[in-house]
């Protein structure tokens, strides 16, 4: 924009797709003093909130602990480098086979172990690209920013570019690349067009996993049992989520998956009163009046139901709207619906 | 209050009684296509029309996106006095050869389009079932420029014509008429057919101020620019005479004569228009062509910003309750759209919606007040061009390419409307202010484009889905 007032109006003039400036003061023939590049034609409104992540909420502490315990891990993986390395250095002065294959061996392990650490960093990286997607796309969204929203939908297509589940989908996206339209109304789209049968996945991920916690803690004979299988059944169901998702839930992911969606269950928790009363009236009241197992069994489904929620919440690329997420009270005619594990009946709106 | 406003008022609740009778069991949306002349209100209809009819891709048209919508199609005429909006006339000039754009609209006319879609609510399902008729209505936009004079007498209208004639751009064209407003004596005794001279010049001087290099919008009373049906009638033989506001004419003076005229002219013409086709409306589309005020420079532009503002304040927005339900309803939703924007890079959209902020601020705060809902947008319901980015001596200009329409010049180009350029129009302003205050005189050109081929059977488009959601998309609930 330095040379601003030059910029006037002209005309190029297109002949087999190439420019010919017009724009000639003298008699000149119009010489072609231009590149012409066409724009890629076509291949053939309320906000929302973003899920606070952790690093946003958690306060900053002097980072001695961190100092602490890499200088300890490095001082183990040290002591164990060595050990091994002494190891295989008797077994090769007792016998030289013997210390070839233990040489293998380790090897081996240390091959598992170099996987193990890409895969978890790998999640951990996965995890935070969804999480600087619900940013851009929050951007885009609320501020109507355009560059946020090149970003956001591109993160989207990338993120499933090679899901055969969202093949048709993807195929309907593409067809409006080419269209103009405003940034919010661009990421609405995708949303539209992308997020609904993963939605629909959820909705009957969460419901299939409540059940099982009800039923799971209605069968228990001991209470300390059921503490864990519900524990179990809410960590398959957050890796399931984060999978549906497109999420890499590796343990560290999904431990730090865990933390964001207990930090946002603590955000909106004060928001979920109703769904307070309809946990007593349930679990206390009615069916508690029938069977005290049964009741507790209620109350943690239900809860695990908030949890999915939650976790739904975290991640979802695009954050939902407040008109059309998923609510509790949705899952809960499901919750009661045993029996028909397999009919994924489709009251769901 | 005076008789006629109860009598106003009158009409306004029988007609919004009978509105809600019918609304009841066929549900109808009467959509406000306003918009001054040659805004693109018959193009904007006809695009609108066909896209629904033929399914268009409307990918932000929630219901049609989600598969809601069933069967669309052209109801017969259901107003037996007002002609029906000639839509496959228009659409043979769109796509025959050779492509033009509809010529301006001489009539008023109508067209409803009935919608079937799958209501989501038991209630809808169980009462009309899902059935939705779109009313739009179309007519010369100089006729929109009559409203305003509804609330002025002839003494204020005269001088405030008067007045704003011997201002620049304008006092350039009044000569001939200035010169007879000087040896008109409004006290001397009535004269035909002095007044029919006056009428005759004055008309003139409208229409010169109308051509694309002055392009000014304030032009009443609409109907001597575009007669319709009253070509040579009585009602139109009065002009401006050069008066003080508050003068008492004398009876059987040349002032009297024209008042009485003026008098007619608003009780026969312009509240029957009024009353028949904007007092029920019940959303608002107002289209605005900002890009031919901007090329004819800031003149224009203001003078476009005070007729809307003025235009605007004569429609009854707000939010809607029970008892306006019963009583005559209020416009809800009014959408701003600045047409043509086909004519600019999308890059630039963003600049032109600023500047329609700036143009129909007034309107706006109007009916963020009332409680309706108001949007802006940049939109092309035809789209005629496509994007280029052409690389100059190493500066990239976001350009559009098409066929300019013949006669269109840039710079010392001629086209003649088989040619195909990239047109590089100029650079909005970051500061829609800019536009308002005369710093960009000579610095855009705004070429205009044949119409372009259909694609897939359709038109390509600007955010026309955007607007029908805006506009009808909650009606499908």
């Amino acid at each position: 924009m330095t040379d601003k007032d030059k910029r006037e109006p002209r005309a190029f003039v297109i002949e087999d797709d190439k420019v010919v400036e017009t724009r000639t003061q003298s008699a000149r023939k119009s010489r072609a003093a231009a590149d012409i590049a066409f724009e890629t034609a076509e291949p053939a409104g309320d906000l929302v909130v973003v899920p606070p992540s952790h690093s946003q909420t958690a306060a900053r502490r002097a980072p001695w602990l961190t100092i602490l315990l890499g200088a300890l891990a490095t001082l183990i993986t040290m002591w164990a480098g060595l050990s091994v390395t002494s190891l295989i250095e008797d077994f090769f002065a007792r016998a030289p086979w013997l210390g070839w294959a233990a040489l293998a061996v380790a090897s081996l392990a240390g091959f598992a172990a170099i996987a193990i650490v890409v895969r978890e960093v790998w999640g951990l990286l996965r995890l935070r690209k969804i999480e600087d997607l619900q940013d851009k796309a929050a951007r885009a969204i609320n501020l109507d920013e355009n560059s946020a929203a090149q970003a956001a939908v591109n993160g989207l297509t990338q993120l499933y570019a090679g899901r055969h589940d969202l093949a048709l989908p993807m195929k309907e996206l593409a067809r409006h690349s080419a269209d103009i339209m405003d940034p919010a109304d661009r990421v609405r789209l995708a949303e539209r067009i992308l997020l609904p049968p993963l939605d629909e996945e959820a909705h009957r991920i969460i419901a299939r996993r409540a059940r099982r916690v009800t039923l799971l803690t209605t069968v228990t004979p001991a209470a300390a049992l059921d503490i864990l299988f519900v524990a179990a059944q809410n960590a398959a169901m957050l890796r399931e989520l984060a999978t549906l998702y497109g999420g890499k839930p590796s343990t560290l992911a999904t431990l730090k998956l865990g933390r964001m969606v207990i930090t946002h269950l603590a955000v909106t928790g004060g928001l979920a009163l109703s769904d307070n009363l309809i946990q007593h009236v349930v679990g206390r009241g009615l069916l508690g009046r029938l069977s005290a197992r049964f009741g507790e069994g209620a109350v943690n489904g239900i809860l695990t139901c908030r949890i999915g929620l939650a976790a739904q919440d975290v991640c979802r690329p695009v954050p939902s709207r407040e008109g059309n997420r998923e609510t509790l009270a949705g899952l809960l005619r499901e919750l009661v619906s045993f029996g028909k594990d397999k009919g994924d009946d489709t009251a769901q709106s | 209050m005076n008789v006629t406003d109860v009598f106003d008022a009158g009409r306004l609740a029988v007609g919004g009684l009978s509105d809600f009778a019918t609304g009841m069991f066929s549900p109808t949306v009467r959509l406000g296509v306003t918009g001054l002349s040659r805004a693109g209100k018959t193009v904007f209809i006809t695009a609108l029309v066909h896209a629904l009819l033929k399914g268009a891709r409307l990918p932000l048209f929630e219901a049609q996106a989600r598969g809601r919508i069933g069967r669309v199609y052209l109801e017969p005429q259901p107003d037996d006095e007002l002609p029906r909006f000639a839509y496959e006339d228009h659409l043979a000039t769109l796509t025959g050869e050779p492509r033009r754009w509809p010529e301006g609209t001489r009539r008023i006319s109508q067209l409803r389009l009935t919608i079937e879609y799958e209501p989501n609510g038991l209630i809808a399902r169980n009462t009309h079932g899902g059935r939705l008729h779109l009313d739009i209505v179309d007519y010369p936009g100089e006729w929109l420029l009559d409203l305003p004079l509804l609330s002025q007498s002839y003494q204020q209208w005269s001088a405030t014509t008067v007045a704003a004639s011997r201002k620049a751009p304008r006092a350039a064209h009044a000569h001939d008429w200035h010169a007879l407003l000087q040896a008109m004596d409004p006290e001397a005794a009535a004269d035909e057919l002095l007044a029919l001279k006056s009428a005759d010049l004055f008309t003139r001087y409208l229409a010169r101020c109308r051509q694309d290099d002055v392009s000014l919008s304030s032009l009443p009373p609409g109907r001597f620019l575009m007669p319709g049906d009253l070509a040579g009638s009585p009602l139109l033989s009065f002009a401006p005479l050069d008066i003080a506001p508050d003068h008492a004419p004398r009876a059987g003076s040349l002032a009297g004569l024209m008042a009485r005229r003026y008098d007619s002219y608003v009780a026969h013409v312009v509240k029957p228009f009024f009353f028949g086709h904007f007092a029920r409306l019940d959303r608002q589309i107002v289209l605005v062509d900002l890009l031919s005020a901007l090329n004819a420079g800031a003149a224009a532009v203001n003078d476009l910003k005070g007729t809307l503002a003025e235009v605007m304040s004569c429609f009854r927005l707000g939010s809607n309750s029970v008892l306006t339900g019963l009583f005559g309803k209020r416009i809800e939703k009014v959408l701003f759209a600045a047409t043509k924007a086909d004519l600019l890079h999308h890059a630039s959209h963003d600049q032109l919606e600023n500047i329609l902020r700036q143009v129909v601020s007034e309107a706006a705060a109007r009916a963020e007040y009332r409680g309706a809902v108001h949007d802006v947008a940049a939109l092309a319901a035809i789209r005629a061009t496509r994007e280029a980015t052409v690389t100059q001596r190493g500066e990239e200009l976001a350009c559009i390419a098409g066929r300019p329409a013949a006669g269109e010049t840039i710079g010392s180009t001629a086209f003649d409307g088989t040619q195909e350029a990239a047109i590089f129009p100029g650079d909005l302003p970051a500061d829609a202010r800019a536009a308002l205050d005369g710093s960009l005189e000579g610095k855009l050109k705004f070429v205009r484009f044949t119409p372009p081929d259909l694609k897939d059977g359709t038109f390509p488009h600007i955010r026309l889905d955007r607007c029908v959601e805006f506009l009808i998309g909650d009606r499908f609930a």
